[in-house]
């Protein structure tokens, strides 16, 4: 072994890859699609009655888009939490956690959970994408008990 | 041409934790640095005894015979 390097990610995509990165993070951590709507459609999924709601934003991100894909947002929910991606004006992911019942910090810490499982698979789907094109070959992928994803790669050097 | 092996961690928050092997001085810098470009921010670094070898060279020989 050569080297042992830890490194931070720094989140830059378009809306598909990020709704896409949403959807998967969601899918793992069960959580349903509640919507996928542009803002000021109606949708009675995303408009809740609920008494407490906390607003997060990923670090280090970029949702870069066109002028018609601003407004664009998903929701996914589980056991009354709904978790709703956005875009927010300085174009950084936010999201909106509401629940019923639960408090601020229980909201606050599903939000995490889901923010950084979502960067989890950016990160992933990033990666694979990248090292497929460079001619790495991936021999090994597991997913641990502790949830992180272990990936063993190859590459021959001229 | 030499086999590179790379052991990628990527752990819940999204952070990388990326094990380079195979090289001898200096060329694991420049293997890292793809996956920075990748990645993102390198966030700290440590080499092994490995790191401080000298550098690979390829030597060949050419025999001329009459």
């Amino acid at each position: 072994m050569s080297a042992v390097c830890i490194l931070t990610p720094v989140v830059i995509m378009a809306w598909p890859a990020f709704s896409a990165a949403v959807v998967a993070a969601a899918s793992s951590l069960g959580y349903q699609v509640a919507a996928e709507v542009k803002k000021g459609q109606p949708s009675s999924e995303i408009v809740h009655k609920n008494t407490s709601a906390v607003k997060l934003e990923i670090e280090r991100s970029e949702v870069v888009t066109n002028q018609l894909g601003r407004d664009q947002r998903i929701a996914v929910s589980r056991e009354g939490v709904t978790v709703t991606f956005s875009r927010d004006a300085r174009g950084k992911a936010a999201l909106c956690v509401t629940g019923n019942g639960q408090s601020d910090e229980e909201l606050r810490a599903l939000g995490e959970e889901l923010s950084q499982a979502v960067v989890q698979q950016y990160v992933y789907q990033k990666l694979m994408n990248e090292m497929r094109s460079r001619g790495f070959n991936v021999v090994e992928e597991e997913v641990t008990e502790d949830r992180s994803i272990r990936l063993k790669v190859r590459h021959w050097e001229n | 041409m030499p086999q590179r092996e790379f052991e990628i961690t990527i752990v819940k928050t999204g952070e990388v934790e990326l094990h380079v092997k195979g090289f001898k001085g200096r060329g694991c810098l420049a293997a890292a640095k793809i996956f920075e470009e990748i990645v993102g921010e390198m966030k700290s670094q440590q080499q092994t005894s490995e790191f401080y070898e000298p550098e690979e060279q390829v030597q060949y020989r050419i025999d001329q015979r009459h």
